[in-house]
Order: C-alpha cells, then structure tokens, then sequence
C-alpha cells in the first residue's frame, strides 16, 4: 500500500484565513467533502439500503410472493431457519468450507505462480498470458465448461479415469465429489486473481534482504519463509480480506454447476436464499435467511478487519 | 565461511541444485507444461467443443469432425444477438457512471482526515460486506414497485450501486498515490476546491481510471445474479 500524503490543509486554502476557523460545524471544507460523496451516496442508499431496509420488513411477515396479505409473524422465520437442519449441518458448513478452502488454496496457488512467473525468463509473456486466461472469462462460461470437462459419462476426466481403471464414477450425483468440483472451479478462476497480486507485490520488494539471506547462507525455503512471506504480509492481508468476503456470497459459479444439488447437498448460503425465495416462493423466509448471512458475514468480516489491521492500516 | 560454497559454485544456492544435473531445467519445464495444461486446457476443450458438429460433442476425446455450423447458428439467432448488444449497452453505461460517480468520493476518502471520512470508509466497508442476494433479492420488490421491474434502468442501477463501495477504497488508493503539493500550489494560486480537485488531481489520476473502466466493464459483462433476478 501507498503511504498516504498528508491531507489538503486548511490553513493553505485562501478562504479560510487563520482565525477564521470558529465557524459553526459545518464549514467550508466539510461541505466540499459532503458534496464530493454525495453522488455516491445518493445511490448507495437508493439500492443498497433502502432495498436491505425493505429485506429487513419482509423477513418479519408471512410474505408469499405475489400475494397480497402479509401478516406480522415477528421472528417465526428467523427461528424456522436456525432450526432448518439443512441450514446448520449443510448449508453453513458448506458455506465456510468453500471460503476457506478457496482462499487457502487460491492463495498456495498464486504464491507459487507469482514466484514461476517472478524469474523474468524468455517465454513469461506467453505464459503470463495464460496464467491469465481464467480471470478473462466469465465464472457463469467457466462453471459450465467445468461441468462439461467433469461430465461423467463424455467429460475428458472421466475418459481419463476410464483409461487407467477406474470404473465411471457420477461425479455431480454425489455430495463431496460435486463440492470438490465446485471447489476446484473457484480454485481455477481465482488463483491467477492472487498471483497477479502477489506478482506486483514480490516485484515492488526491495533486493537487499535477499542478498544478505544469501550471504548469510539461508536455503530457499528458509529466505521464503523469514522474508518473503513477512515482507508481502500486508499484501496477502489485503487480497484475503477480500477475496474471504467475496468467496461468502459465492452464487453463479455453484448454481450453475450443481444448482446446490445432488438434494441440496452443495448449497451455500447465497443458494439456499435463492431456492427458498423463487424455489419455493416464500419471499418472508428468503428475507429472513438473507439477514442471516448478511450478520454472520459482518460478524466475520469484523474479525477478519481487526486481525488484519495488526498487519497493516487497512483504511489508509 | 558459510558464503564460500555460494562464491564456489558461481551462483546461488537453489535447492534444485540437489536435483541431478539439469534437474532444475527439468523441474522448470515440468512446471510449465503443468500450468498451460491446467489453465489453458479446460479452454481448449471449450473451443474444440464449440467447434463440433451437434451429434459428436458426445465423443470428446475423439472424431476428427470440425464445423463452423454452432457459430453460424448462435450469430443467427436474434436472441442471442439481442443479448450481447444488452451486455454491451448495460457494461458500457455502468462503467461511465459508476466511476463518475466513485471518483470524487474516493478523492474524499484520501485527501480528508475526521469524522466524516471516517464514517464514509465505515460504511462502504459495511456494505461492500453485504452478500449481494442480501440486497438485490428485496430490490428485486423494490423495482417491482418503482416500475422499472425488467427494464434498462432496473438492471443498470444495481449494477453502478454494486461497484460504489469497492471502487471508491480502489479510487482512494489511485489519489494516495498522487502527491497532493500541486493541489496545495493551486489552493494558495486562488484556485477553488473543486478547481483543485478537477484541474489538478483528476488528470494525474486518469491513467489509472482508465484501467478500472477496463475492469469494471468486464465485472458487469459477467455479473449472472442481478440478472437472473431482476429480469424476467
């Protein structure tokens, strides 16, 4: 991260000269600053919040889409789905699984191609390229060649498991194979996402420590360790944080590659939400499981903030 | 001393280097070969699939049948044509606004100190947080009732709202970048605020919009969800 400048002081700008600052509390400056976010805050409010405030109402009644009668049911929704065992033993855990498989793995993954795509040989342009390609396309395209690469009966995979022995195995009408293949998608989507980062960040480090490690004799795992790792931490805290709290509201890439199926076995908590509002037509019990992950996420999305502000100053 | 087998061998130690000779080169184009296989060939099978006949799809691994017909028949569709001209329009017109409208905020958040920042960062971290099903499945009632349910403006405006947050922390980062003493200079010269801001700061920061632009026409080119909720 850029260290921040200093800000634009008061004391440079010519309509306020000093002593004039005991204005009342909306001055000059705060109202320039009110201005500039003004636009956007206009449509923050427009489709963000006023649309969670409207979420917030409907999850409280007995709301069926398209029908006229919405009754004031209180918390009946909330506790229908904290007791919903599909919630608690499929789609929670499966919802922190992918988000913690993903980003560990996604992040193995761009460590390794930023340090392959680091050592500046003939032939990176190329390869940079395809490292590349994934993030080109789009995730709806890539889940649907994913499922056509893992087809059980006429993908590439099962022709190869085929070839060395293996019997037909029905990967999409099984629980763990179906996650692992949509665990893989995300993996294959976003690992070239952290190694460009990391690529930039392993470039901007300076060479000196290096060549002291080396002087000094440390092996290769060694210098990774004791330097490179501790030197891009505030990089990796950044890309973590991020990709953590998109991995959590991950829809398309599972929706169209099993749909949350074999029998709601690969939902998450986006897909869960989906089915119980346009599934099953229950717009009050939708709203209500949309709340839900929106708390669960801040509540981790805070955590997450705090550890990473040891790293580093996230805001600056 | 620890250094004289570095000095010996004339280059640093890698740990290849316990590998038999040429071991290293090995390894590196093992390495290679593993990642065109892995990212470029589900892509590869991609392209030859397309460029199947109807009936041979079924046989991936074999047949030598190629046709141009499935190209023929997707760009002779008038739906799907329909479709990437709505993909193109909605991007186009996301990106020009949405990023109008996040620069000066992100201006804000990077040249202002106090309360005011410090509650605007709050809540674009909140709400870039928020899962997006949490609130585009009630804007889907929302436009429902504001009538602009399965129209331009109902797939637009989600689209530019969702890039607010994430674009003004980006934004933030473009103008820390930016050394502020030109601003400074054109505050004592007379120059307004907002001439400050528009004159000074903004053409400095444009590359890097651009760039942006570019990455959030590919954002809303494949956003599924807001479309497969708010249009019928």
């Amino acid at each position: 991260m850029v260290k921040a400048h200093p800000p634009v002081s008061d004391g440079l700008s010519p309509k306020m000269a000093p002593g004039q600052n005991a204005e009342p509390w909306l001055g000059e400056k705060e109202r320039f600053m009110l201005l500039l976010i003004v636009p956007a805050g206009i449509v923050l409010v427009l489709f963000q919040i006023v649309p969670i405030i409207f979420g917030a109402n409907a999850s409280f009644r007995d709301w069926q889409l398209f029908d006229p009668v919405r009754t004031w049911v209180g918390l009946k929704h909330y506790i229908y789905i904290l007791n919903d065992p599909t919630f608690l033993t499929v789609v929670l855990p499966n919802t922190f699984l992918l988000m913690f498989l993903s980003v560990t793995l996604s992040l193995i993954g761009g460590l390794a191609l930023a340090h392959y795509l680091h050592r500046n040989l003939a032939g990176q342009w190329p390869m940079q390229t395809i490292i590349l390609l994934p993030q080109m396309i789009a995730p709806v395209i890539a889940a649907m060649m994913m499922r056509w690469v893992f087809n059980d009966q006429f993908g590439v995979v099962a022709a190869f498991l085929d070839w060395i022995g293996f019997g037909p195995i029905a990967w999409l009408a099984q629980r763990w194979p179906s996650f692992f293949i949509v665990v893989f998608t995300d993996v294959w989507i976003w690992t070239p996402w952290f190694a460009l980062i990391l690529l930039a960040g392993l470039r901007s480090l300076p060479r000196e420590p290096f060549e002291a490690a080396q002087i000094d004799a440390a092996g290769p795992w060694r210098t990774f360790t004791h330097l490179t790792l501790p030197m891009l931490r505030s990089v990796i805290a950044v890309c973590v944080l991020i990709r953590s709290i998109d991995a959590f509201r991950s829809f398309d890439v599972i929706w169209i590659l099993t749909g949350g199926g074999p029998a709601r076995s690969t939902e998450v908590f986006s897909i869960y939400t989906y089915i119980e509002t346009f599934v099953n037509l229950d717009f009050g019990r939708g709203s209500a499981a949309a709340m839900i992950g929106a708390l669960i996420i801040l509540v981790v999305a805070g955590v997450m903030y705090k550890a990473a502000s040891r790293v580093m100053d996230v805001s600056r | 001393m620890t250094a004289l087998p570095v000095e010996q061998s004339g280059h640093p130690y890698r740990w290849t280097d316990a590998l038999a000779p040429g071991g290293r080169q090995a390894f590196l184009w093992l390495a290679t070969i593993a990642i065109v296989f892995l990212f470029l060939g589900p892509i590869v099978i991609l392209v030859v699939t397309s460029l199947r006949p109807g009936w041979a799809v079924f046989y991936i691994y074999r047949g030598t049948d190629f046709t141009l017909q499935n190209y023929r028949d997707v760009l002779a569709t008038e739906a799907v044509i329909h479709a990437f001209i709505n993909s193109f329009l909605v991007a186009t017109l996301a990106t020009i606004v949405s990023i109008g409208v996040t620069v000066s905020s992100g201006y804000m958040l990077s040249r202002f100190r106090g309360p005011i920042p410090r509650a605007w960062f709050g809540t674009i971290y909140v709400f870039r947080t928020v899962p997006y099903i949490s609130w585009v499945l009630p804007l889907y009632l929302v436009c429902y009732y504001l009538g602009i349910y399965d129209t331009y403006a109902g797939i637009l405006l989600p689209h530019i709202a969702v890039h607010i947050c994430f674009f003004s922390w980006i934004m933030k980062g473009f103008f820390d970048g930016i050394d502020p003493s030109m601003e400074y200079a054109a505050l004592i010269d007379g120059c307004t605020r907002w001439g400050a801001f528009l004159r000074v700061a903004l053409p400095s920061a444009i590359p890097a919009i651009a760039a942006l632009g570019i990455l959030s026409w590919l954002y809303t080119w494949n956003e599924f969800l807001f479309a497969l909720i708010l249009t019928g």
